[in-house]
Parts: structure tokens; C-alpha cells; sequence
């Protein structure tokens, strides 16, 4: 039995089905990411699980105690929004104790434990800052802060970085994580970012229209996707059908191949292996992204950047060795 | 920087001519006698002490007032709630609010008192007469400025996160408006309050034909004595100006 069990949860907008019958547990402390394009119904699901939008039907459990209808006030659930939704009248202590201010703490305690958790996010020299006198990054630590100081069962991000620079993007990653840990937190985290959620998660939930099409670890998900919208969505997959497979390799399959661009070697022209010829570049930094035509059969291949002198032109006739157990078929 | 001075003294130059009337009636409120000369007689404050010393411009003055803050303070307990529960809870009643809103601009004031003075002189509710139908009527002209002010700083301000996240740390949807909300409305609200203010006591038109004597507002009061002295009606012109730019100042101040 999990910490949450989301059981047969299902919603619609009228007619449109936001998500149907998702089925999910989670252990206490266990960071789990729900990752998926736009409109995949994410965001709602989080919103269901805060109380903050009706479902249909279904069931939410959290330590064995239905939650599903309750308020979002007794559900004992935190939130990071997108929009941060700092209380602009507030400064950052007063947002930091607005949770425990609304539960009846007193005021001293209120001193102490918002004290104690803007040391925690390193904001203890802003306390009497102005919303619109912090920075982004400083915002989104302020709403952490002021989601977890009330001690929530469970933490839920919404998009929490999305509007934050690379840099400090990076940065809350990594403290998110490390709080996280610290304090044992179940965490929800929401985003369309396959990097974020695989440095972040303990298990990542795939989601494409309604529905949690994958899940695993990062590692499960990435490397074994079990489906083209996994494979499209978690890497760059090459997918090839029957007759490309069967073209390239002499493979008889029913289904699709799945090969991670990162999975196949370049080599000197000549050199064993398939003949194939470079159509264009792109440089991703330490990466080299090719696309290469072979047998008629277009594909990305992704080389680590080692050294300027390694990066082949556009046109360059070069030999793809391929690795047979890093193929996936998919469905 | 030749074109900038040009453009500088075009301003001014407006400004100046703007300024022509207010200056002219201050000059002509402060003057002992102004008729066949181009420069007042020798200046005084008599005017103004007599105004101060006037017992019908001090009761009508303090109509005005009474009407104007009692319709501002009924048209905030009534418009406060009502915009947030339109935006919170029906978002889609929106566009009907503002058809409501405007209707008011439709009709001119006179057609409209026509109307009112056939409704309410007598029946079940005789008000006619009565400051009672000045409070009806003036809160109809006050809906506008708030309910659009209120509706756009409730979008502005980000309402439906900000109440989520006061739910989600415990807050009832009252305490939420009360805490979270209200405070971060109450710029637009004072802004619209102060105009909403100075329209209302300079109104004339439903004061007039809806209560007239029995309940004399100061722009009745200063439309009954036309006739009298001219320096004397510019004093009161005058102190009506710096009262609504008093006013003006404050809401300045209260909004920042």
C-alpha cells in the first residue's frame, strides 16, 4: 500500500476528457514527476490532488485516509505554483507565516518555524522584503518556503522553474532536491522538461493525452521507452518502421524500432558498418547532433564533442555502427 | 534642442490658457470690485469669510457630502463583494456586468430623473424629495468606476493563484478575500472611490430635479443664487476647486 494512491481518477471539461482512469501510488519521501506535453492533463491532476479542481470519479488516499473530497484547506497538501501567487501585500516573512498564521499558531512559534525554514532556502537576510523587490529565483524560494513551513503530507510543484532563467534554474533543481531529502518529503513535481525530470525524479510518469502512458525510473523511462510517444517525448529517438528496419538491418518486425541517437558510432568512411552520408549538423554544446542519411533511411545521431578537429561537414560519407541491444520496439 | 524648447513653450502655453478661467475666478472670488476696469478694485477675503459664515452654504455643503460618502460607502459594501464574487465564481457573468454598468450612459439624466420622479413620487416608495433617492440614483453612477476598477485589479492581481495558494495553506474563502485580496485591491478601489467622490458632489441634474430645495446640495445652493453676487458665487466656486483637489491629493497619496 502506497503513501498516496491515486485510484481510477477520471475528469472531464464537458465533453472533453481531461484524463481517464489514472491509477498510481507513491511511497512516503518518494519524488515522483508528472512529465508530459501541454494539455496533457498534468497540471489538472495535480490540481485534483490538491483539491483545487472537482474530478469526476475516482479515489485519493493519502496514509490510507480518503482525501478525494475534502477541502483543500484539510487536505494537508503544499503547492508551488507556476506564477509563484506570492502575496504581494506581504513580505516575505508574512507570506512565509501566512500558512501557520491560518492555522491558529501562536505567535512566537510562527517566529521560530518561518526563521528556521528561510534559513533552510538561504533567504534569512530578505525577511522584510517586498515581493517585487526579489528576484525570480528569491520569489520561488519565498513559495517554497511558504509551502513546506505549514509541514505538508505531501508537496506538490507545478511547473516551478519554468519561468526562470537557466542558471537558477539549475541551481533550484538542486536545492529542491536537497530539501526534499533533508526533510523527507513526498513530492509531485509537474513539468514538460525531460532533463528536469530526470535529474530530480525517484520515478517519472509519463503522460500523453489523459493518460500515464510510462512509468519508472529516469533511467527505465529513457532507455526503454514502450511506446513512439515515450520515445518521442523522453529523448530524440530514431523510430523507423517495418520496412526501414527491414531495409537497414534485414529486421522483421511487427512494430517500431526505437534507437537513441547516442546508441549509434560514427566511423571513418570505409570503416565496418552501414555507409552513410552526414546532411547537415547542429552543436549542442557538448554535443554534436548529426543528421545522416543511410540506405535512403534518415537518422539522428548524437556524437559527445570531444575536440573542434572531431566535428565531420556537412556532406562527409561516413560508416554508422550500430548497437542490436539498444534497440527498443515500440508500439 | 531648439525643438524642445518650442515644444516646451506650446505645453506651457496650454497650460496657461487651462489655467485662464481657475485663475480669473480665484482673482475675481478675491477682488472688492471688478466691473468697468481692466484690474480688480483692491482685493479682500470678505467673500470668503461670508461663505465661511453662511449657514445655507455650510448645510448644503454638508448635504453633499452626506450624500456622496453615504453612496461611496454603500456602493463599496455592496460592489467589493459582488465584483469578487462575479470574477471568483461566475467569471462568465462578466460581460453582462458590463452591459449593466452602462446602461446608466445610455439614458441622459434628464430622461432618466423624468422616469424616477414617476416611480418614486409616490407608490410604495414616495422618496421623491428625499436624499434617499439621491442614494439609489448616485450609486448607479458610481457602479461603473468601481466595478470596472475592482474587476480589472482582481485580473491584474493574479486571483484565482492567490486564493488557491490561501486555501491550500489553510484559509477559509473569507478570510482569504479578507487578507489576501481586499489589501491588494485597495488602490483601485480608492482611485475609483476619489472619482467616483468628485463626480458625485459636483453632480446637478438628478440633485435638482429629484430633491431641489427639500434637501439642497451644494450645486443647487450655487444654482439658486445666480443671481446674487458674482464675487460671492466665485468664492464658492473656488472652495468647491480646492476641496476636490484636496480630495485628489489624498487619493494620490492613499494609492501609492
Amino acid at each position: 500500500m502506497g503513501y498516496l494512491e491515486v485510484s481510477s481518477l477520471s475528469k472531464n471539461y464537458g465533453p472533453t476528457p481531461v484524463f481517464r482512469d489514472i491509477n498510481f501510488q507513491m511511497q512516503q519521501g518518494e519524488f515522483i514527476t508528472l512529465l508530459g506535453p501541454s494539455g496533457c492533463g498534468k497540471s489538472t491532476l495535480l490540481r485534483c490532488i490538491a483539491g483545487l479542481t472537482p474530478f469526476d470519479s475516482g479515489r485519493i488516499a493519502v496514509g490510507g485516509e480518503d482525501i478525494g473530497h475534502a477541502p483543500p484547506q484539510q487536505r494537508g497538501i503544499g503547492m508551488v505554483f507556476q506564477s509563484y501567487a506570492l502575496f504581494p501585500n506581504m513580505t516575505v516573512f508574512e507570506n512565509t507565516a501566512f500558512g501557520l498564521k491560518m492555522q491558529g499558531v501562536s505567535a512566537s512559534e510562527r517566529s521560530t518555524r518561518v526563521s528556521d525554514i528561510l534559513k533552510l532556502v538561504e533567504l534569512q537576510a530578505h525577511t522584510d522584503k517586498y515581493v517585487h523587490q526579489l528576484s525570480g529565483g528569491q520569489r520561488q524560494r519565498v513559495a517554497l518556503a511558504r509551502a513546506l513551513v505549514v509541514r505538508p503530507r505531501i508537496l506538490l510543484l507545478d511547473e516551478p522553474f519554468s519561468a526562470l532563467d537557466a542558471r537558477i534554474r539549475k541551481s533550484l533543481q538542486e536545492e529542491v532536491r536537497r530539501i526534499q531529502l533533508q526533510l523527507n518529503l513526498t513530492t509531485i513535481f509537474v513539468t514538460h522538461d525531460q532533463e528536469e525530470a530526470m535529474i530530480l525524479s525517484d520515478r517519472i510518469f509519463l503522460m500523453d493525452g489523459g493518460k500515464i502512458v510510462q512509468d519508472g525510473s529516469a533511467e527505465a523511462v529513457y532507455t526503454r521507452p514502450n511506446s513512439c510517444v515515450a520515445a518521442r517525448f523522453m529523448g530524440n529517438y530514431n523510430l523507423l518502421d517495418a520496412a526501414q528496419a527491414k531495409t537497414l538491418f534485414g529486421m522483421d518486425i511487427r512494430r517500431q524500432l526505437a534507437i537513441r541517437p547516442e546508441s549509434i558510432d560514427v566511423r571513418a568512411a570505409g570503416s565496418e558498418g552501414s555507409p552513410a552520408r552526414i546532411v547537415r549538423h547542429q552543436l549542442l554544446g557538448n554535443v554534436i547532433r548529426y543528421q545522416v542519411e543511410a540506405a535512403g533511411v534518415t537518422l539522428l545521431v548524437d556524437v559527445l564533442n570531444r575536440s573542434a578537429a572531431s566535428l565531420l561537414p556537412d556532406g562527409a560519407s561516413i560508416a554508422l555502427q550500430f548497437s542490436p541491444e539498444e534497440f527498443q520496439e515500440v508500439a | 534642442m531648439h525643438a524642445k524648447r518650442y515644444h516646451q513653450w506650446v505645453v506651457y502655453g496650454f497650460i496657461a490658457l487651462l489655467a485662464v478661467p481657475a485663475l480669473a475666478t480665484l482673482l475675481y472670488s478675491l477682488s472688492r470690485q471688478w466691473g468697468a476696469t481692466i484690474l480688480p478694485e483692491g482685493l479682500t477675503l470678505d467673500w470668503y469669510i461670508k461663505l465661511l459664515h453662511d449657514t445655507r452654504f455650510l448645510v448644503a455643503f454638508g448635504h453633499s457630502l452626506l450624500i456622496a460618502v453615504g453612496t461611496l460607502l454603500l456602493a463599496t459594501v455592496v460592489m467589493v463583494p459582488t465584483t469578487f464574487v462575479v470574477a471568483y465564481y461566475f467569471p462568465t457573468l462578466d460581460r453582462w456586468m458590463n452591459i449593466v454598468i452602462l446602461m446608466q450612459f445610455a439614458v441622459p439624466p434628464v430622461v432618466s430623473s423624468v422616469g424616477l420622479l414617476q416611480l418614486y413620487a409616490d407608490g410604495p416608495l414616495p422618496m421623491v424629495g428625499t436624499p434617499w433617492v439621491l442614494l439609489g440614483c448616485y450609486f448607479t453612477i458610481a457602479l461603473p468606476f468601481l466595478y470596472r476598477a475592482l474587476a480589472t485589479a482582481l485580473q491584474g492581481i493574479g486571483m484565482n493563484d492567490l486564493m488557491d495558494a490561501a486555501h491550500l495553506l489553510g484559509a477559509s474563502t473569507f478570510r482569504a478575500f479578507m487578507y489576501v485580496i481586499l489589501p491588494n485591491i485597495r488602490k483601485a478601489l480608492m482611485a475609483a472611490l476619489f472619482l467616483s467622490f468628485s463626480l458625485l458632489l459636483g453632480e446637478f441634474v438628478f440633485a435638482n430635479m429629484l430633491v431641489g430645495g427639500r434637501y439642497e446640495t451644494l450645486n443647487v445652493f450655487l444654482y439658486s443664487i445666480r443671481a446674487t453676487s458674482g464675487h460671492y458665487t466665485s468664492a464658492i466656486v473656488m472652495g468647491y476647486f480646492i476641496f476636490t483637489l484636496c480630495v485628489t491629493w489624498v487619493a494620490t497619496r492613499l494609492s501609492r
